[in-house]
Protein backbone atom coordinates (compact mmCIF):
# COMPACT_ATOMS: atom_id res chain seq x y z
CA UNK A 1 0.00 0.00 0.00
CA UNK A 2 1.49 3.20 -0.98
CA UNK A 3 0.31 6.64 0.24
CA UNK A 4 -0.86 9.52 -1.76
CA UNK A 5 1.87 12.41 -2.01
CA UNK A 6 0.95 15.54 -3.18
CA UNK A 7 3.35 17.73 -4.64
CA UNK A 8 1.31 20.88 -5.74
CA UNK A 9 1.08 24.16 -4.86
CA UNK A 10 -2.16 24.66 -2.90
CA UNK A 11 0.36 26.24 0.07
CA UNK A 12 1.97 28.85 -2.32
CA UNK A 13 1.72 31.15 0.74
CA UNK A 14 4.02 29.26 2.60
CA UNK A 15 2.11 27.30 5.30
CA UNK A 16 -1.20 28.38 4.76
CA UNK A 17 -3.68 25.43 5.48
CA UNK A 18 -6.98 27.50 4.97
CA UNK A 19 -7.71 29.06 1.70
CA UNK A 20 -8.07 32.80 2.00
CA UNK A 21 -12.20 32.51 1.07
CA UNK A 22 -12.73 30.28 3.70
CA UNK A 23 -11.60 33.15 6.14
CA UNK A 24 -14.08 35.42 4.57
CA UNK A 25 -17.00 33.11 4.85
CA UNK A 26 -17.17 33.38 1.04
CA UNK A 27 -18.09 36.68 1.14
CA UNK A 28 -16.83 38.29 -2.31
CA UNK A 29 -17.46 41.96 -1.29
CA UNK A 30 -17.22 44.18 2.03
CA UNK A 31 -20.82 45.00 3.34
CA UNK A 32 -19.51 48.49 3.67
CA UNK A 33 -19.63 49.50 0.05
CA UNK A 34 -17.36 52.93 0.77
CA UNK A 35 -14.48 51.07 1.54
CA UNK A 36 -12.11 51.37 -1.06
CA UNK A 37 -8.16 50.80 -2.22
CA UNK A 38 -7.15 53.90 -0.31
CA UNK A 39 -9.75 54.03 2.66
CA UNK A 40 -7.14 54.88 6.15
CA UNK A 41 -7.55 52.55 8.67
CA UNK A 42 -5.77 52.42 12.41
CA UNK A 43 -5.68 49.52 14.96
CA UNK A 44 -8.51 50.72 17.94
CA UNK A 45 -7.07 49.47 21.55
CA UNK A 46 -8.63 45.73 21.67
CA UNK A 47 -7.80 42.64 22.71
CA UNK A 48 -6.65 40.53 19.66
CA UNK A 49 -5.95 37.22 21.50
CA UNK A 50 -8.99 35.60 20.00
CA UNK A 51 -8.51 36.76 16.03
CA UNK A 52 -7.94 34.38 13.67
CA UNK A 53 -3.96 34.67 12.82
CA UNK A 54 -4.65 36.31 9.64
CA UNK A 55 -6.73 39.12 11.12
CA UNK A 56 -4.64 39.74 13.69
CA UNK A 57 -1.87 40.57 11.53
CA UNK A 58 -4.18 42.78 9.93
CA UNK A 59 -4.58 44.57 13.24
CA UNK A 60 -1.10 44.79 13.80
CA UNK A 61 0.10 46.20 10.38
CA UNK A 62 -2.46 49.11 11.41
CA UNK A 63 -0.50 50.74 14.36
CA UNK A 64 -0.41 53.73 12.25
CA UNK A 65 -2.95 54.98 9.95
CA UNK A 66 -2.98 52.72 6.55
CA UNK A 67 -4.41 52.28 3.24
CA UNK A 68 -6.23 48.86 2.51
CA UNK A 69 -4.13 49.03 -0.45
CA UNK A 70 -0.87 48.70 1.72
CA UNK A 71 -1.80 46.12 3.98
CA UNK A 72 -2.43 44.02 0.88
CA UNK A 73 0.54 44.32 0.01
CA UNK A 74 2.58 43.94 3.12
CA UNK A 75 0.69 40.83 3.64
CA UNK A 76 0.57 39.71 -0.03
CA UNK A 77 -3.36 39.12 -0.19
CA UNK A 78 -5.31 39.76 -2.92
CA UNK A 79 -7.44 43.04 -2.71
CA UNK A 80 -10.37 41.65 -2.83
CA UNK A 81 -9.52 39.74 0.52
CA UNK A 82 -8.21 42.44 2.19
CA UNK A 83 -11.01 44.52 1.38
CA UNK A 84 -13.55 42.13 3.38
CA UNK A 85 -11.16 41.08 6.39
CA UNK A 86 -10.76 44.92 7.04
CA UNK A 87 -14.97 45.19 7.08
CA UNK A 88 -14.77 42.21 9.24
CA UNK A 89 -12.11 43.95 12.03
CA UNK A 90 -14.11 47.76 11.48
CA UNK A 91 -17.57 45.57 12.26
CA UNK A 92 -16.35 43.83 15.20
CA UNK A 93 -14.49 47.35 16.39
CA UNK A 94 -10.87 46.28 16.15
CA UNK A 95 -9.82 49.13 13.37
CA UNK A 96 -11.38 52.31 13.15
CA UNK A 97 -11.88 53.88 9.78
CA UNK A 98 -10.48 57.33 8.60
CA UNK A 99 -13.04 59.89 6.59
CA UNK A 100 -14.67 58.54 3.57
CA UNK A 101 -13.24 58.99 0.00
CA UNK A 102 -14.82 61.36 -1.69
CA UNK A 103 -16.30 60.16 -4.70
CA UNK A 104 -14.95 63.22 -6.70
CA UNK A 105 -12.58 65.90 -5.66
CA UNK A 106 -13.97 69.01 -6.04
CA UNK A 107 -11.64 71.08 -2.88
CA UNK A 108 -9.89 73.56 -4.58
CA UNK A 109 -8.13 74.07 -1.11
CA UNK A 110 -7.28 70.48 -0.92
CA UNK A 111 -5.95 70.19 -4.92
CA UNK A 112 -3.62 73.37 -3.88
CA UNK A 113 -2.57 71.22 -0.89
CA UNK A 114 -1.44 68.65 -3.33
CA UNK A 115 -0.01 71.33 -5.41
CA UNK A 116 2.23 72.88 -3.28
CA UNK A 117 3.37 69.61 -1.82
CA UNK A 118 4.47 68.27 -5.32
CA UNK A 119 6.67 71.68 -6.02
CA UNK A 120 8.13 70.60 -2.66
CA UNK A 121 9.25 67.45 -3.55
CA UNK B 1 -0.98 56.27 -13.92
CA UNK B 2 -2.32 54.07 -17.06
CA UNK B 3 -1.08 52.93 -20.14
CA UNK B 4 -0.40 49.49 -21.96
CA UNK B 5 1.88 46.85 -20.87
CA UNK B 6 5.77 48.27 -20.47
CA UNK B 7 5.12 52.14 -20.75
CA UNK B 8 6.97 53.05 -17.88
CA UNK B 9 4.09 53.42 -15.12
CA UNK B 10 5.97 51.07 -12.25
CA UNK B 11 8.72 53.32 -12.81
CA UNK B 12 6.85 56.49 -13.07
CA UNK B 13 5.53 55.37 -9.18
CA UNK B 14 9.22 54.31 -8.08
CA UNK B 15 10.88 57.42 -9.34
CA UNK B 16 8.35 59.90 -6.98
CA UNK B 17 7.38 57.73 -4.32
CA UNK B 18 8.42 58.04 -0.75
CA UNK B 19 8.45 54.09 -0.20
CA UNK B 20 9.61 51.67 -3.23
CA UNK B 21 6.68 50.98 -5.24
CA UNK B 22 4.25 48.04 -3.47
CA UNK B 23 2.35 45.89 -5.91
CA UNK B 24 -0.36 43.82 -4.93
CA UNK B 25 -3.23 41.84 -6.82
CA UNK B 26 -6.63 42.25 -7.31
CA UNK B 27 -8.43 39.10 -7.92
CA UNK B 28 -11.59 39.24 -10.94
CA UNK B 29 -14.44 38.84 -8.87
CA UNK B 30 -17.67 38.16 -10.06
CA UNK B 31 -19.26 41.69 -10.00
CA UNK B 32 -16.50 42.06 -13.08
CA UNK B 33 -17.17 39.21 -15.50
CA UNK B 34 -19.92 41.14 -16.77
CA UNK B 35 -17.99 44.16 -18.42
CA UNK B 36 -15.00 41.32 -18.83
CA UNK B 37 -14.61 40.67 -22.51
CA UNK B 38 -13.50 37.21 -22.33
CA UNK B 39 -12.73 36.43 -25.38
CA UNK B 40 -9.62 34.58 -25.95
CA UNK B 41 -9.04 34.34 -22.36
CA UNK B 42 -11.63 32.13 -21.17
CA UNK B 43 -9.34 29.77 -19.16
CA UNK B 44 -9.05 32.39 -16.54
CA UNK B 45 -11.70 31.43 -13.66
CA UNK B 46 -9.28 33.09 -11.23
CA UNK B 47 -6.97 36.27 -13.16
CA UNK B 48 -5.69 38.56 -10.95
CA UNK B 49 -3.76 42.12 -12.08
CA UNK B 50 -0.96 43.55 -10.73
CA UNK B 51 -1.85 47.02 -9.03
CA UNK B 52 1.27 48.63 -8.20
CA UNK B 53 1.49 52.19 -5.83
CA UNK B 54 3.22 54.20 -4.08
CA UNK B 55 2.74 57.42 -1.37
CA UNK B 56 3.79 61.07 -1.09
CA UNK B 57 3.06 62.46 2.01
CA UNK B 58 1.95 65.76 1.51
CA UNK B 59 1.08 66.80 4.74
CA UNK B 60 0.58 64.93 8.14
CA UNK B 61 -3.25 65.30 6.92
CA UNK B 62 -2.93 64.59 3.58
CA UNK B 63 -0.81 61.33 1.96
CA UNK B 64 -1.30 61.19 -2.42
CA UNK B 65 -1.65 57.74 -3.48
CA UNK B 66 -0.38 56.68 -6.93
CA UNK B 67 -1.97 54.18 -8.43
CA UNK B 68 -0.52 52.39 -11.73
CA UNK B 69 -1.85 49.28 -13.16
CA UNK B 70 -2.39 48.21 -16.75
CA UNK B 71 -5.00 50.21 -19.56
CA UNK B 72 -6.00 46.61 -21.05
CA UNK B 73 -10.49 46.45 -21.53
CA UNK B 74 -10.50 43.88 -19.09
CA UNK B 75 -8.48 45.15 -16.13
CA UNK B 76 -11.43 48.66 -16.33
CA UNK B 77 -12.70 46.65 -13.25
CA UNK B 78 -10.31 48.38 -11.18
CA UNK B 79 -10.36 51.76 -12.48
CA UNK B 80 -13.72 52.28 -11.66
CA UNK B 81 -12.83 51.78 -8.30
CA UNK B 82 -9.43 53.70 -8.45
CA UNK B 83 -11.24 56.66 -10.53
CA UNK B 84 -13.35 57.10 -7.24
CA UNK B 85 -12.05 59.94 -5.55
CA UNK B 86 -9.03 59.90 -7.46
CA UNK B 87 -7.46 63.34 -8.55
CA UNK B 88 -7.29 62.54 -12.14
CA UNK B 89 -5.05 59.74 -14.35
CA UNK B 90 -1.67 60.41 -16.06
CA UNK B 91 -1.78 57.91 -19.15
CA UNK B 92 1.58 56.68 -20.39
CA UNK B 93 2.49 57.39 -23.70
CA UNK B 94 5.12 55.00 -25.88
CA UNK B 95 5.20 57.01 -29.48
CA UNK B 96 6.22 53.36 -31.01
CA UNK B 97 2.98 51.62 -29.78
CA UNK B 98 0.55 54.64 -29.88
CA UNK B 99 -2.48 51.92 -29.86
CA UNK B 100 -2.06 50.83 -26.59
CA UNK B 101 -2.79 54.38 -25.31
CA UNK B 102 -6.19 54.72 -27.09
CA UNK B 103 -8.03 52.81 -24.35
CA UNK B 104 -7.45 54.49 -21.51
CA UNK B 105 -7.77 57.81 -22.98
CA UNK B 106 -10.87 57.03 -24.02
CA UNK B 107 -12.01 55.99 -20.49
CA UNK B 108 -11.08 58.61 -18.69
CA UNK B 109 -12.54 60.71 -21.46
CA UNK B 110 -15.92 59.21 -21.14
CA UNK B 111 -15.91 59.96 -17.52
CA UNK B 112 -15.01 63.06 -17.10
CA UNK B 113 -11.75 62.18 -15.57
CA UNK B 114 -8.97 64.76 -15.92
CA UNK B 115 -6.33 63.57 -16.99
CA UNK B 116 -2.61 64.15 -19.11
CA UNK B 117 -1.06 62.32 -21.44
CA UNK B 118 2.79 61.81 -20.62
CA UNK B 119 5.21 60.84 -23.44
CA UNK B 120 7.38 58.59 -21.97
CA UNK B 121 11.41 59.44 -23.65
CA UNK B 122 12.56 56.40 -21.92
CA UNK B 123 12.38 54.85 -25.16
CA UNK B 124 14.63 57.54 -26.54
CA UNK B 125 14.60 60.61 -27.99
CA UNK B 126 10.94 61.07 -29.63
CA UNK B 127 10.64 61.34 -32.91
CA UNK B 128 7.71 62.90 -33.40
CA UNK B 129 6.04 66.68 -32.56
CA UNK B 130 3.61 67.62 -30.10
CA UNK B 131 1.62 68.24 -33.19
CA UNK B 132 2.19 64.98 -34.71
CA UNK B 133 1.55 63.01 -31.43
CA UNK B 134 -1.91 64.84 -30.51
CA UNK B 135 -3.44 64.17 -33.74
CA UNK B 136 -2.64 60.59 -33.70
CA UNK B 137 -4.04 60.01 -29.99
CA UNK B 138 -6.64 62.52 -31.19
CA UNK B 139 -6.50 64.10 -27.99
CA UNK B 140 -8.73 67.08 -26.80
CA UNK B 141 -6.85 70.52 -27.30
CA UNK B 142 -7.47 71.44 -23.20
CA UNK B 143 -6.03 67.66 -22.30
CA UNK B 144 -2.43 68.82 -21.46
CA UNK B 145 0.50 66.44 -23.33
CA UNK B 146 3.60 66.39 -21.47
CA UNK B 147 7.42 64.86 -22.23
CA UNK B 148 8.81 62.88 -19.34
CA UNK B 149 11.13 60.66 -18.43
CA UNK B 150 9.76 58.33 -15.77
CA UNK B 151 12.93 57.44 -14.58
CA UNK B 152 13.58 61.04 -13.50
CA UNK B 153 12.13 62.29 -10.15
CA UNK B 154 12.10 65.71 -11.24
CA UNK B 155 10.40 64.39 -15.00
CA UNK B 156 8.04 62.47 -13.03
CA UNK B 157 7.25 65.52 -10.35
CA UNK B 158 6.56 67.58 -13.16
CA UNK B 159 3.98 65.29 -14.80
CA UNK B 160 1.96 65.37 -11.43
CA UNK B 161 1.96 68.80 -11.44
CA UNK B 162 0.73 69.18 -14.96
CA UNK B 163 -2.12 66.80 -13.69
CA UNK B 164 -3.27 68.80 -10.06
CA UNK B 165 -2.98 72.11 -12.47
CA UNK B 166 -5.29 70.44 -15.16
CA UNK B 167 -7.61 69.21 -12.21
CA UNK B 168 -7.73 72.26 -10.73
CA UNK B 169 -8.38 74.18 -13.91
CA UNK B 170 -11.69 72.27 -14.47
CA UNK B 171 -13.45 73.01 -11.04
CA UNK B 172 -15.81 75.03 -11.59
CA UNK B 173 -14.51 79.10 -10.59
CA UNK B 174 -15.47 79.84 -7.13
CA UNK B 175 -17.85 82.28 -6.56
Amino acid sequence: MSYDTWEGDDESEAGRLVPLYILVNGRTSPRNTNLDLATQVIARPADTSRLEPEYREIVNRCRNWISIAEIGAYLHRPLTITKVMVDVLLDQGYLGIGSPAQQKIADRRLLETVLAGLERL
Amino acid sequence: MAGGFGTGKTTLVGSVSEIPPLTTEEVLTQASVGVDDMTGIEDKANTTVALDFGRITITPDVVLYLFGTPGQDRFWFIWDELAQGAIGAIVLVDTRRLGTSFPAIDYFERRGIPFVAAVNRFFGECLYTEEEIRSALELDPAVPLVFCDARDRASSKQALIELVRHAMSRLPVAS
